[in-house]
């Protein structure tokens, strides 16, 4: 999201080390930008790499890392710009190019398919030959190979979905390197892994970039990169910000380049309650001193049963909005769905006011989930039963046994006009809205009930300025009446612009850090994980 | 009202005469569909057109009254049904046990009726027609309970679950329930007073003998309820969003087990109300293949509707009229089945779940 920071000059692009490296790239992307809709996703970026270098690209969520790659391996197309392959221009329309061009991506979420055995999966990219007769030997033998000479032994009868997360990213990238790709593209490749595997995965990183290969590695961790690449490239906001040796550079130039110029404060409502609720004493009410809301060593369990979030602890005052950032993937959603209630916690406690939490009577809650269309929304429904989901449900709007049709109607159209929700009409289905005007609905019906305890999860994801201000508007708006907000967000500068006091969330751990004092690098620090608890002073 | 501050909000008459210029649209669809049908069996066009019309709606010379309540008659049965699909597919669930349901909606009635003949007629109705309606429902429990406990989806159980009711049937009828001489597949007549009365007296109807009985004063019963449950209850609101997204209906603290054995046990009480109003309105017998499949038309009768209930309703009405059109076709024109009948609702039900698909496409999806 546009904001402060991008009116300043990206820092750093003019320290990049030039590169003394000899030889002439494998593979040089020039002036590519991709704009979806009115959002630009990538800005005239410029990338390159050699053979037998492993290149890192580093960037916060949305900063246009996976873009940028998906315009390499043939998934999306680019706007303008050129990409020159060996020397010569080559036009990346499908993947199936990229795959002929020797260009293939170790996907995050792997493409294979959980129900086959190896062998099934691994001979997938078999072309189909009429007249040919296919063997399943034959096709997977391969990448059967190429495993067996990276040391690894993959039995080619086991179904997938009952090996571990590590052996099927083995399967993927063995089944990369069986086209003879000649560039490696890996997609945020550790998340999944245990350190470990981590360890493995480097190795065999560095493997392949000693057979020649060039190998391109998503990260937005900074130790990893410091470990394993040999050039770092580094996007923010769709625009390269810098490219330099790792020898050259270290972990504090990273987190600055990767986050930028600090914001100035532009919002001056903020300034009304940014200090701290124990500094006010007794000027204020009870509440705004003693804790409202308590999390008190709570840990989650995620979907697939591993903790995702350890021993966390909260205190929160009425009126003030805590700020919760971090990339995503490190317990955000689990955090979000553990303090609304909608997950089980495996241990700890909630308390609200000295008493059990309980979302469904006290208090009232308001949240805001991350995937409007997913969970969100029911879009094939109209605006106006979207706009009710728990209206519809209390009491207050029932006439005997009937829904007060005429009341919820007008609480509708009330919420469409306070929300200025730009629809065709009521009675118009949900989908037919735009992004913005689909989350207006999300929100609207988070906060028409006046809730004291507000969970907003990328509240302002995909939005538009106007959309973004709107939404933060009736967050403060929410706050000045006294509600608890909890705002989860990717956006450092949403987390800035918003919250009385922040923390950020990585690997489960809550981190407190006055985002206003710290220096970006210490924050860039502790979002790349390098720093854990402990704080910044 | 709040409808006016909006813009483009639609009023009432526009609605009514965009439904108008659609149901226009079908019928000339549907007519160039006979046309064509028409000429590849070598039938002239317009006599067949005729008797199509004649069989379902009437003529001068034979009257209106007769062909017209029994294009009614038939619309009862796959009303209900109708209704019971729309219910279940609201909620998410694509039951295909109408069949099923029915089927076993009548043999409990039936087995009341041996067991309590002694009863009044009127008390021995309504002990029929509740008992169809809970054995109808528990049969839809059935299969709710097996996609909630054991997550078997309800497409496989409820099809399994057709053949057994099916297959209760055919034993029931060749056992316990057989008429008196043990010869026919068949239960003995019910008791006269258990039946549905008809309604319409001949001196009404130019003294024809119309056969139109109570059951359709139940459909039309059923058709408001149904609607008033799904569009004005907490319940149906709930049932609703629990079909469109479970993730969000989540959010909004729905429990989506208990939502969904309500629905499974609405649907097929809706589907045992249908097999005991056709039992004790129209054949009066239990006899071994009592459905020509009401349970399996049910399904395009709720998509034509739009799985709205009144839409159901008036789809059921259509598909009545052309069962009754299309063997009155049969029975007077030379190298016509009412076999054609099928052809017909095929093609109806396809001309319209297209058309709508490429009305969706065109709008597109999303502009975000």
């Amino acid at each position: 999201m546009p904001s402060a920071r991008d009116t300043a000059l990206p820092q750093g692009t003019l320290e990049a080390q030039p590169n003394s490296q000899a030889g002439t790239p494998l593979l040089k992307m020039e002036g590519i930008t991709k704009r979806f809709g009115e959002n630009t996703a990538l800005s005239r970026v410029d990338f390159d790499i050699r053979a037998g270098e492993i290149h890192a690209l580093l960037g916060e969520n949305g900063a246009g890392k996976s873009t940028l790659m998906h315009v390499l391996s043939g998934l999306l197309r680019p706007d303008s710009g050129s990409i020159i392959l060996n020397g010569s221009p080559v036009r990346i329309a499908s993947p199936q190019v990229a795959r002929k061009n020797g260009i293939a991506m170790v996907h995050q979420h792997f493409a294979l398919v959980p129900a086959f055995t190896v062998a099934e999966n691994l001979a997938l990219d078999t072309e189909a030959r009429f007249g040919k007769r296919f063997s399943l030997t034959e096709s997977s033998r391969p990448a059967l190979e190429r495993a067996h000479a990276l040391g690894w032994s993959l039995d080619p009868s086991a179904r997938v979905s009952s090996l571990p997360v590590g052996t099927q990213q083995r399967i993927e990238i063995v089944k990369a390197l069986a086209t003879n790709a000649k560039l490696l593209i890996f997609d945020e490749p550790t998340a999944v892994l245990s350190p470990n595997e981590v360890e493995e995965l480097f190795t065999v990183l560095r493997r392949l970039r000693d057979e020649g290969s060039g190998v391109i590695l998503i990260a937005h961790k900074l130790a990893e990169i410091m470990a394993v690449a040999d050039r770092v490239t580094v996007l923010r906001r769709g625009a390269r910000v810098a490219s330099a040796q790792i020898s050259n550079t270290n972990p504090e130039q990273l987190a600055e380049w990767m986050i930028g110029e600090k914001p100035t404060p532009v919002l001056p409502e903020k300034t009304v309650s940014a200090s701290t609720p124990s500094e006010l004493g007794d000027e204020l009410p009870q509440d705004r001193v003693r804790a409202v809301f308590q999390a008190s060593r709570i840990s989650v369990l995620g979907d697939r049963g591993e903790t995702a979030i350890q021993d966390l602890n909260l205190e929160l005052h009425a009126g003030e909005i805590y700020g919760v950032a971090g990339v995503d993937g490190n317990g955000q959603a689990e955090l979000a769905e553990a303090l609304t209630g909608l997950r089980p916690l495996k241990s700890g406690t909630l308390t609200w006011r000295g008493e059990p939490f309980d979302p469904k009577s006290r208090p009232i809650t308001g949240y805001i989930p991350q995937d409007r269309r997913r969970v969100g929304l029911a879009v094939t429904m109209s605006v106006e039963d979207n706009l009710l989901f728990d209206a519809s449900q209390q009491p207050k709007y029932r006439k005997g046994f009937l829904l007060n049709i005429r009341a919820l109607r007008k609480l509708a159209a009330n919420l469409i006009e306070q929300f200025d929700i730009r629809t065709p009409g009521v009675n118009a289905p949900a989908s037919s809205l735009s992004g913005g005007n689909q989350q207006k609905i999300v929100v609207a019906r988070a906060l028409h009930n006046r809730p004291e305890w507000i969970v907003a999860m990328n509240p302002t994801r995909g939005l538009d300025i106007g959309a973004t201000r709107f939404v933060h508007s009736q967050l403060r708006k929410a706050k000045a009446e006294g509600a608890i907000v909890l705002l989860i967000s990717t956006d450092l500068d949403e987390v800035q612009t918003l919250a009385d006091r922040s923390a950020i969330l990585s690997a489960g751990r809550l981190t407190e850090v006055a985002l206003e004092g710290a220096s970006q690098t210490d924050i860039g620090l502790l979002l790349g994980g390098v720093k854990q608890a402990g704080g910044v002073e | 009202m709040s409808d006016t501050n909006l813009p483009n909000a639609p009023t009432p008459l526009i609605t009514l005469l965009r439904a108008l210029a659609k149901g226009v649209t079908y019928s000339v669809g549907l007519t160039v569909l006979l046309v064509l049908t028409f000429l590849a069996l070598r039938v002239p066009p317009m006599e067949g057109l005729a008797k199509i019309w004649e069989g379902a709606i009437g003529s001068k010379d034979d009257g209106y009254w007769y062909p017209l309540t029994e294009t009614l008659l038939k619309a009862i049965p796959l009303t209900l049904t109708g209704l019971s699909v729309v219910v279940a597919w609201r909620a998410g669930l694509f039951s295909i046990g109408a069949e099923g349901q029915l089927t076993i909606g009548i043999v409990v009635a039936t087995s009341i009726a041996k067991l309590g003949a002694h009863l009044p007629g009127t008390l021995l109705a309504i002990f029929m027609l509740i008992g169809a309606m809970s054995s109808g429902a528990l049969w839809g429990l059935l299969a709710a309970w097996l996609r909630i406990r054991r997550n078997v989806q309800e497409v496989i159980s409820t099809i399994m679950l057709n053949y057994i009711a099916l297959q209760i049937l055919a034993w029931a009828v060749e056992g316990p329930l057989q008429e008196a001489t043990h010869v026919k597949p068949q239960s003995d007549p019910l008791p006269t007073a258990a039946l549905l009365p008809r309604i319409l007296p001949m001196s009404l109807t130019d003294g024809i003998q119309t056969r139109l009985h109570l059951g359709v004063v139940f459909a039309v019963i059923a058709v408001i309820m149904v609607t008033i449950y799904l569009f004005r209850t907490p319940g149906g609101f709930a049932l609703r969003l629990i079909g469109q997204n479970p993730e969000a209906a989540k959010l909004a603290r729905l429990n989506a087990d208990s939502i969904r054995l309500k629905a499974m046990a609405l649907s097929g009480a809706l589907c045992g109300l249908a097999g005991a109003i056709e039992l004790m309105g129209v054949t009066g017998t239990l006899y071994r293949d009592f459905s020509p499949g009401w349970g399996y038309t049910a399904i395009p009768v709720a998509l034509l509707g739009g799985l709205h209930p009144v839409g159901a309703a008036f789809s059921a009405l259509f598909f009545g009229g052309l069962t009754s059109g299309t063997s009155n076709l049969a029975r007077f024109t030379k190298g016509v089945s009412s076999v054609l009948v099928y052809v017909i609702q095929g093609a109806a039900v396809l001309a319209v779940v297209g058309a709508r698909a490429w009305k969706n496409r065109k709008a597109g999806t999303e502009v975000d």
